[in-house]
């Protein structure tokens, strides 16, 4: 694995951004100097957050997973294709035909004005049992059992980029929260 | 305090509560990570495979949804028309009130009161008028089961009439005929759990990469696991679903009859027959086989009213075996287009004893001038070679709609039907409706009334007076479409509950707002006899209200308030619920409790002592079945409690091309939009990844007419035309002379182009095959 530098990661934010003013979004905010392109890019492609998001790329007449591999692919005249998230999910066989949840953006039209409005992606930090510990997990996993799509290579943003993709079997030390409740023993301790 | 105001006041104290199922969590929520929204179980609102889905509630409005990891349908799966069902929810022409039309022609709104009130008066004076033939309710597979079950006992025990008939008759009612035939008793023995354990997929004329994904996407985790599974795609072309195929089975449109005929010929000649299995389970039956006598329903005087009734007679295995000699190898491949030597291989596939053997089938099999007899020859198949009934070994009729099965099928919205398989016609079944529903005996009638299409034709002509549709769009999905063409005021009276305009909202008299999905209680019940109950979670926008509720309003002034003792009770719901349920308990059919449904991710009938069963008729899975081993078809009384196999020949389609009309027609679904896209549209996401619909043409037919990908190019058929974007090897992709056009788009009528020939037994119209020439414009 390569380490990171200051020059992959702009031109990941330089991908990206040639994508987003290639494809055309609608809803696409111009970032700014303070806040992180990529956070603004991923809404843009979210109806709300935890929906698969659209392709920001018109059909190119290739297997999805030709680009779209476990690690990412620099692809030529293109950019960088962001790593498959869904390797390693449990049904994994479940989640080959890419296009049954991500659509491509053929026209920017609506049918009908929409008042939807949907779950914000809220960013935050893990919570640590104290300094030094690994973070917990603060978002849904959703079938997304292959970290590295999102916190290692080019297309990870700066906020979320691991500092030890080396190690790659991640749940060993970062933990899902699933109850906010505390363990109550069966067995009473005493007054 | 109800269910939801405890939840919305669990919600403000916790961040977050889960709803009344275990877990409360899914992995990879927490506490911390959403807050104050409060989520809750579901079935998704569009296809029958029903998958489970939890939506996020916030503030009285749906935030978000994910696919349910709880659910045994999908595991935490869904297809892009699911994870975007929150904004179907929001578009801002959504109806919020009732509106009448008023002379001018515009839609002006007025009371629910005087909506009601009127609904009465206009029923009411058309039944003493005109008798109960004049007056008509056309329902959805989208209706709930309440939906459906309050507007059955309208109209079969207040109104004394049979003209209600729901969507499915477009798109279930040959899978009906076809399980009804052949098992006296409708839907499948089978069920999802054969998708991840069969070997040998045969996908007869169904996309279901596209149609069914999640189901799909079963048999694509089975085929990772174990690479030896086939999916064979029987098809006329090449579509999403080819892509992942292991053989790729290319037919002439409408000759699938021929093919399955030609894989018994293989099967009965090389001996690959279970004889065991036949005289044990098995009766032969026949009915009238002349194409004549039978007709199409859509000639001569068969375009007023299409009544064909089958003459069944018992038949044998030698009057099979002598039946199948005009079905060889090689005159089938005559038919269809399909080498005998794969004719060969199917049969030699589907006669493997040492491999499990699931055909599916969906829209390709059962919209189809003889579609009740392919649904009989595709289980024959399974019959004759004793696959059926057994986990991994079944005939399996994917459904459509997300209660085709729960409420058209199984309340029996239909013209000829009744609750749990029974049938207007039988006196013995009408008593035990009457005992049911406390009427008097004599209250229904016996004779059956139209179905859906025949329902439109006698509109058109006005032996229908006053007609209610609700949860479907018509005046986009019938067939022949310019034969329906309406204005109001002509005398008749229609009214159209839905959530937004369509086109048939734009013939109505009056329009009335209905409560969506999750904005109401509900039950639905999907492809694998599983019935899914979900809460209300938010409030319906404006006056919106539920369609059942609309109902048992217009009951009620109609002075037949006894049909719904508990309309106005906080929990009718549940009440309701358990009366439809005594229908079907003892019968095979039993649904569960209100209580257990609530609390699981539905379950499979019958339940029986609070068991679901995967396996119909099959001993050790079955509770009705007392045998130790193999299979009894104990619904067939009719058959000696057996299942019959009938001889059913191939009969040439309605319309085939000719010089005039070169091209072939087929009609169909997409992956984004949901039939007729009256919710999907108006989904941003989905809306902008299909915008309007495409012909999609064969490159040597487009280079023959000039025409480039992109191009608009003019449909013609006998009955009208339309315009289209020509799309030269996109998703799909037809052989020469064949064109495919999705009909999600009310600007872009398809049904213009097509003929309403129907299935003579089902009555289903045929949206496969019609003919058509090509211009570029």
């Amino acid at each position: 694995m390569r380490p990171f530098s200051l020059r992959s990661m702009t031109a990941g934010l330089i991908a990206l951004l040639t994508a987003t003013v290639l494809i055309g979004c609608r809803r696409t905010e111009q970032p700014t100097a303070q806040k992180p392109a990529g956070a603004a890019v991923r809404a843009t492609r979210r109806a709300y957050a935890g929906a698969p998001p659209v392709i920001p790329h018109g059909p190119l007449k290739a297997s999805c997973v030709t680009c779209h591999t476990e690690s990412g692919d620099q692809i030529a005249g293109l950019g960088f294709a962001p790593a498959n998230p869904h390797i390693g999910t449990r049904y994994a066989g479940a989640t080959q035909n890419c296009r049954q949840c991500h659509l491509f953006r053929n026209s920017d039209a609506l049918f009908a004005e929409s008042s939807f409005s949907g779950l914000r992606h809220e960013e935050r930090r893990g919570s640590r049992a104290g300094p030094g510990a690994p973070p917990r997990i603060p978002h849904q996993k959703l079938m997304r059992e292959n970290c590295r799509a999102c916190h290692t290579g080019p297309s990870a943003r700066p906020e979320i980029r691991c500092t030890h993709p080396e190690r790659t079997n991640c749940r060993q030390c970062h933990l899902f929260e699933t109850t906010s409740e505390l363990w109550t023993a069966a067995v009473p301790g005493s007054p | 305090m109800d269910r939801r105001q405890f939840i919305r006041a669990a919600g403000l104290g916790a961040a977050s509560v889960g709803c009344s199922c275990e877990p409360a969590f899914a992995e990879g929520e927490s506490a911390s990570t959403l807050t104050n929204v409060v989520w809750d179980k579901a079935p998704c609102r569009y296809c029958g495979t029903g998958c489970g889905v939890e939506v996020a509630v916030r503030d009285n409005r749906v935030v978000a949804v994910r696919g349910d990891e709880n659910s045994p349908v999908n595991r935490g799966l869904l297809c892009a028309k699911g994870y975007h069902l929150p904004s179907m929810l929001y578009g801002k022409d959504r109806l919020t009130h009732p509106l009448r039309r008023d002379a001018s022609g515009t839609l002006t709104r007025i009371s629910w009161d005087e909506a009601l009130d009127l609904i009465a008066q206009h029923f009411g004076e058309a039944l003493s008028a005109h008798g109960p033939e004049s007056v008509a309710v056309y329902g959805s597979g989208q209706w709930t089961i309440f939906d459906g079950y309050a507007a059955l006992k309208w109209v079969k025990a207040g109104m004394r009439s049979n003209n209600i008939d729901p969507n499915a008759r477009l798109c279930m009612a040959s899978a009906v005929m076809g399980f009804v035939t052949q098992f006296q008793s409708d839907e499948p023995m089978g069920c999802y759990d054969d998708l991840d354990i069969g070997h040998d997929f045969f996908l007869w004329g169904n996309n279901m990469a596209e149609m069914h994904p999640v189901l799909f996407s079963r048999i694509l985790e089975n085929k990772r696991r174990n690479p030896h599974v086939n999916i064979v795609d029987i098809a006329t072309r090449w579509t999403p679903t080819s892509d992942f195929a292991d053989m790729f089975v290319q037919i002439r449109p409408g000759s699938d009859l021929a093919l399955a005929n030609g894989i018994l010929h293989e099967l009965v000649q090389t001996g690959q027959v279970d004889h065991a299995f036949l005289r044990e389970n098995v009766v032969f039956r026949r009915g009238i086989e002349d194409a004549e006598t039978i007709g199409y329903g859509c000639f001569g005087d068969q375009a007023e009213r299409y009544t064909f009734k089958d003459q069944p007679r018992d038949s044998s295995f030698e009057e099979l075996q002598e039946f199948l000699k005009d079905y060889s190898p090689e005159r089938v491949s005559d038919i269809t287009g399909v080498s005998a030597a794969q004719i060969r291989v199917l049969a030699r596939m589907y006669g493997n004893r040492q491999r499990n053997t699931v055909s599916l089938w969906c829209m390709g099999v059962n919209q189809h001038v003889r579609g009740t007899w392919m649904n009989n020859l595709i289980t024959d198949l399974h019959l004759i070679t004793g696959k059926i009934s057994r986990p991994g070994n079944n005939p399996f009729s994917l459904t459509g709609q997300p209660s085709a099965c729960g409420t058209a099928r199984e309340v029996g919205t239909l013209s000829n039907r009744l609750p749990a398989d029974m049938v207007v016609m039988k006196e013995e079944h009408r008593r035990k409706a009457e005992e049911i529903w406390k009427v008097p005996p004599g209250t229904i009638n016996p004779k059956p009334g139209y179905h859906a299409v025949d329902m439109f034709r006698a509109l058109q002509r006005g032996d229908v007076k006053t007609m209610w549709i609700q949860v479907t769009n018509p005046w986009v999905t019938l067939p022949n479409l310019s034969r329906f063409e309406r204005r109001p005021g002509d005398g008749r009276f229609v009214v159209v509950s839905d959530i937004y305009p369509t086109p048939t909202t734009e013939v109505a008299d009056l329009v009335l707002p209905s409560a969506a999905w999750v904005e109401r209680e509900g039950l639905f019940g999907n492809s694998e006899r599983r019935t899914h109950h979900w809460n209300k979670m938010i409030d319906p926008p404006g006056e919106a209200k539920e369609d059942a509720w609309q109902i048992m309003q217009v009951a009620r002034r109609m002075g037949m308030d006894h049909l719904f003792p508990w309309a106005d009770q906080d929990d009718w719901h549940e009440r309701m619920y358990e009366e439809y349920r005594r229908f079907t308990i003892g019968t095979g059919k039993d649904l569960a409790g209100y209580e257990q449904l609530r609390a699981t991710r539905g379950l499979r009938w019958p339940v029986v002592k609070g068991k679901e069963t995967r396996y119909r008729y099959a001993a050790g899975h079955d509770p009705y079945v007392k045998k130790k081993s193999g299979v009894h078809f104990y619904k067939a009384k009719g058959y000696g409690e057996k299942a019959a196999i009938w001889l059913r020949p191939w009969h040439p389609p309605a319309e085939v091309p000719d010089d005039e009309y070169p091209f072939w027609l087929s009609t169909g679904r997409i992956l984004e939009h949901w039939h007729t896209g009256s919710m999907t549209r108006r989904v941003p996401e989905l809306h902008q990844a299909a915008p309007a619909a495409w012909v999609e043409i064969n490159r040597a037919d487009a280079q023959e007419l000039n025409v480039q990908n992109g191009d608009a190019v003019r449909l013609v058929s006998r009955r009208g035309e339309i315009v289209l974007e020509a799309r030269i090897d996109d998703r799909g992709r037809p052989p020469r002379r064949s064109l495919f056009v999705p009909f999600f788009d009310e600007s872009r009528l398809v049904n213009l182009l097509t003929l309403d020939a129907m299935d003579n037994i089902s009555k289903e119209p045929d949206f496969k095959k019609c003919a058509v020439r090509v211009e570029k414009v």
